[in-house]
């Protein structure tokens, strides 16, 4: 829990959040689904996925729950909860606009 | 049912969980890749490059859920001890307080926890009864042969029931002779009690007949002292017969009327002669109740055999005997229990009080804090987050109190035990150990949680959430003067209860004992039956004791007797068989007379006043069954206002020999100080025979008891060395026969104090709060024209009308604990209107003098300051 991963920490909640808004999902799916949506831009190692599901699960944005994918194994799979919905709508526009500010910076120069 | 086991699981064993998940998503990974077309080595690198170093993800989940509790804990804590820091008067006055209640409720729990709480040392001893009846003839139940044999065999509500013989003195001869304390008990008496020997093995039913070889289970100290572990096996003689040691008791084995054993040895009842009707074979009782039988069902399942045990008692006992059965605890700590509910109680209340200062200092700082409070509510600190860290700081406190508090209850512990090992029963139980431990962890865990929690609770009230800074304070100042009160009562209670305890002791203290202690020395020699087995032969040893022991110099009187007053050893009858010469009915309901054999200089030498008549002489001492001298209450039992003089009484009823009445004598005590004790009747110590083991020289000198006792071995040489000599001085024997009513006023007094002081400062406090709560009123009486006095007189009012709240609560309480402690005082009531009115009278002076000062500063309100500050 490094301060180094603050920032990081910050996107990857917004990435998980973002993922799970589709659909509830596992983390292998978490991960296979940003990798794929950003046409391999963005990998996320798994190992990094497990502490950011736990915190988001005890600060209640997502709800984990053991089940049975569709090809019969067991996974744990995790959905957004109201929380987590009202938080993805927040950093949302929040990184948007972050975003934008600093591509106009970035042009402007 | 899986479901809730596997939410347990998941709840208390979450590592599983993460690492089933983990392994779980390793699986959904492989078969994606399967299904990509990527097999082999190059396939499994691909998954572990992609996951990334599992353990120490595991490590980082775990961080999340436990890092955050150590933080929170640690800010917590740092939070706490700054605050302590900040506020060292505080943290010390808590701290102490602190100390205070639990060192005296630690100290106290170890003494009654060994009476009333810790389970006896046998097994289901919960279980065990005391049974038998009770009549003046003794204190504690007991049963005669026949009656116990017909409840033996007829009884439904024990599992097991047996009895013993009231315990005795064997000579014991293995490679000495001694006298030892010896019990006969039936076979199954350990059995019943569930106690194993050590060594060796139990009694077998073979062994409990009449006539059978003697077997004996040891003590672990009488082994020890004769063999050790060789000891089973090996014979010894017991009051002349042989007998051979079987077991050995472990060395935790407490008798079950917690009397001293040294030697069990099997009763050997005779049942054929034990149902002849004149027999009065002596036993106690008891029992293991049956697993589904309560004590009160065991009373009723027992009530038939009751009866027809009540007709054979003689018609002159019947109306004073009656059926006890009660738990083998209540009948081991008998009139200990009152004591020690009382001591536990008030320690309680103590700590209680203690706590309750300690809310009351941190009330005063949240009362100062709560803007603060407010502030950090506003800005969104849960009410949750500001207990916590109440609590945290309450814990400290706790925890300081807890060790502080222990070690002072060791050494409190220790100085008591040295101080007053006569003061309390089983006083040599008490220990800080493991269960007194717990206690007092307990004990400050629970006071810890209190003391955070309620200023909290209390300054978070409704109206700091409106933001309703100052107007709200009506509330939460009188929950102040509540606890005001509480204390009040509390320290009322405890000091009333020791006044009475004080006015009891000083009573018992100047109470006349029937003679003059002063300057009487004792020599008490015991012979035992192995030594002088004939009754001429122990009469020649006394004869000659007697002979030396007057030649003692510097004895202004001295005198020889079987037993000593004012307590223990007499011999006794109940008066319900002895027949006056003229009377045509024996005596009836006359409870128990006390009777010892004396030389005639006895009444001159104990200076017991001779009332009427004359004193024993010589030549009554070779006479057998002539003279006579009543105490005064016999006399007046028998006689009334008749002149008893000339009378003649047959003491061991129709058919016995006829005595006279040659005098009447003052009375002496003889069942203890406390206790009015029975009539008695003297008769003179004859020259040619004897028949008591016992004998006492009496001196009254003013030589001191060691040189008498230096003198005393140096006769007792010359006769026999083998008889042990055993010297006491009066005074002293009196005075520790109040060691148990003094041990309770002085412990009474010192909780009492303490009480009071912290009364003193919570009343200090309370009043402090209350000026300075009503500055503003206050500045405003002073500008329209209020007197100092007024305003002084203002906040006395104040305190003083809870402290009288308090007050009549305490009486209130005192009046209803009166029925519990009555039995505890001697010659006071207790409801002793001086001890009361004293008690209250010294707590109004304390709270005039702990309100002077906060009351004298509110009156010095400068009105214009005061006012300008609006």
């Amino acid at each position: 829990m490094g301060r180094r991963t603050d920032t990081l920490a910050g996107t990857l909640e917004l990435l998980i959040l973002k993922a799970l808004a589709r659909s509830p999902n596992h983390g292998f799916g978490i991960a296979l689904h940003i990798d794929n949506a950003s046409e391999g831009l963005l990998t996320i190692e798994e190992g990094s996925l497990y502490p950011a599901l736990h915190r988001m699960e005890r600060e209640k944005l997502i709800r984990g729950s053991w089940s049975v994918t569709d090809n019969g194994r067991r996974a744990k799979v995790y959905a957004l909860t109201a929380t987590g919905r009202r938080r993805l709508d927040e950093i949302e526009a929040h990184w948007l606009n972050t975003a934008k500010g600093v591509s106009k910076v970035l042009r402007f120069a | 049912m899986r479901q809730l086991l596997s939410y347990l699981r998941r709840r208390f064993l979450p590592e599983q969980d993460w690492r089933d998940e983990m392994e779980a998503n390793l699986e959904l990974r492989k078969e994606w890749q399967r299904g990509q077309g990527m097999t082999g080595e190059a396939a499994e690198a691909q998954v572990r490059k992609s996951f990334g170093n599992q353990t120490r993800a595991l490590e980082e989940v775990r961080d999340v859920y436990w890092a955050h509790y150590i933080d929170d804990l640690v800010r917590d804590l740092r939070l706490a001890l700054r605050e302590c820091w900040r506020h060292p008067s505080l943290f010390f006055s808590a701290v102490g307080s602190m100390t205070l209640g639990i060192a005296a409720a630690t100290a106290i729990f170890s003494l009654v926890d060994p009476l009333l709480f810790r389970p006896l040392p046998y097994p289901s001893g919960d279980r065990l009864v005391s049974l038998g009846l009770i009549a003046p003839i003794d204190k504690s139940e007991f049963i005669l042969g026949s009656q116990y044999l017909d409840w033996r065999d007829g009884q439904t509500a024990f599992s097991s029931i047996t009895a013993m013989r009231p315990a005795v003195e064997c000579d014991v001869t293995l490679n000495r002779t001694a006298r030892i304390p010896c019990v006969s008990v039936e076979w199954n008496f350990l059995k019943t009690l569930g106690v194993n020997p050590s060594l060796g093995r139990d009694f077998l039913k073979s062994e409990d007949v009449p006539n059978a070889p003697l077997a004996a289970i040891v003590s672990h100290t009488f082994a020890a002292v004769y063999g050790g572990q060789t000891a089973v096996g090996s014979t010894f003689k017991i009051d002349g017969r042989d007998a051979r040691i079987i077991g050995v008791l472990p060395p935790t084995f407490v008798m079950p009327q917690l009397g001293e054993s040294q030697v069990l040895l099997p009763a050997q009842l005779d049942e054929g002669r034990m149902r002849a009707p004149e027999n009065t074979t002596f036993l106690r009782a008891f029992a293991r109740l049956k697993p589904d039988v309560s004590l009160n069902e065991a009373r009723e399942r027992m009530a038939p055999l009751v009866q027809k045990a009540l007709i054979s008692v003689p018609p002159s006992l019947r109306k004073e005997a009656k059926f006890v059965l009660r738990s083998l605890r209540d009948r081991q700590i008998e009139e200990a229990k009152a004591a020690s509910w009382l001591l536990f109680l008030a320690v309680l209340f103590l700590l209680a009080m203690s706590s309750v200062n300690i809310v009351n200092l941190l009330l005063a700082r949240a009362e100062a804090r709560r803007q603060e409070i407010g502030m950090r509510r506003v800005l969104g600190a849960s009410p949750w987050r500001l207990l916590r860290e109440a609590v945290t700081e309450s814990l400290v406190y706790g925890l300081a109190g807890t060790i502080f508090g222990t070690v002072a209850a060791v050494l409190l512990i220790r100085g008591i035990s040295r101080a007053a090992a006569g003061g309390f029963l089983r006083l040599d139980m008490a220990r800080v150990d493991g269960r007194v431990l717990v206690f007092a962890v307990g004990i400050a865990l629970l006071c810890s949680l209190v003391i955070g929690c309620v200023p909290v609770l209390h300054t978070l009230g409704p109206e700091l959430l409106r933001g309703e800074g100052t107007r709200a304070t009506a509330r939460r100042s009188r929950l102040r003067r509540v606890l005001l009160s509480l204390q009040i009562a509390f320290s009322l209670l405890l000091l009333s209860g020791s006044l009475l305890f004080m006015r009891s002791l000083l009573k018992l203290e100047s109470s006349s004992p029937g003679f003059v202690p002063e300057n009487l020395i004792a020599v008490t020699v015991n012979t035992t039956r192995v030594r002088y087995p004939q009754s001429a032969q122990l009469a020649a040893f006394q004869n000659e004791f007697e002979r030396r022991m007057s030649t003692m110099p510097g004895v202004r009187s001295f005198a020889v007797s079987d037993s000593l007053p004012p307590s223990g050893g007499m011999h006794g009858r109940p008066l319900g068989n002895m027949l006056v010469d003229g009377g045509s009915e024996p005596l009836q309901n006359g409870g128990m007379v006390a009777f010892r054999y004396v030389t005639p200089s006895y009444f001159e030498t104990m200076k017991i006043p001779l009332l009427s008549g004359a004193t024993f002489n010589e030549a009554d001492r070779t006479r057998k069954g002539a003279s006579l001298i009543l105490s005064a209450s016999l006399a007046r039992r028998i006689f009334g206002r008749a002149n008893p003089l000339g009378r003649r009484i047959a003491l061991g009823g129709p058919g016995s020999d006829w005595n006279t009445v040659i005098g009447v004598v003052g009375d002496a005590k003889n069942d203890g100080l406390a206790h009015g004790g029975d009539p008695e009747y003297y008769r003179p110590r004859l020259r040619a025979s004897s028949s008591d083991h016992r004998i006492i020289a009496i001196f009254r000198t003013t030589v001191t008891a060691a040189a008498v006792e230096r003198w005393a071995r140096q006769q007792m040489a010359a006769i026999d060395s083998s008889v042990p000599v055993e010297v006491t001085a009066m005074p002293q024997r009196l005075r520790s026969l109040n060691d148990r009513p003094r041990f309770l006023a002085v412990i009474m007094s010192t909780l009492a104090v303490a009480a009071v002081a912290l009364a003193a400062v919570g009343l200090y406090g309370v009043a402090s709060f209350i000026a300075a709560s009503r500055k503003r009123e206050f500045g405003v009486r002073a500008a329209l024209g209020a007197t100092r006095r007024d305003l002084t007189i203002l906040v006395g009012q104040d305190v003083l009308v809870w402290v009288a709240v308090g007050a009549v609560a305490g009486l209130g309480a005192e009046l209803l604990a009166q029925r519990y402690i009555r039995s505890l005082l001697f010659g006071i009531s207790a409801s002793d209107g001086a001890s009361l009115a004293s008690a209250v009278i010294v707590l109004l002076l304390t709270a005039v003098i702990a309100c002077f000062r906060p009351a004298l500063r509110a009156s010095k309100v400068d009105p214009a300051l005061t006012l300008r500050s609006e």
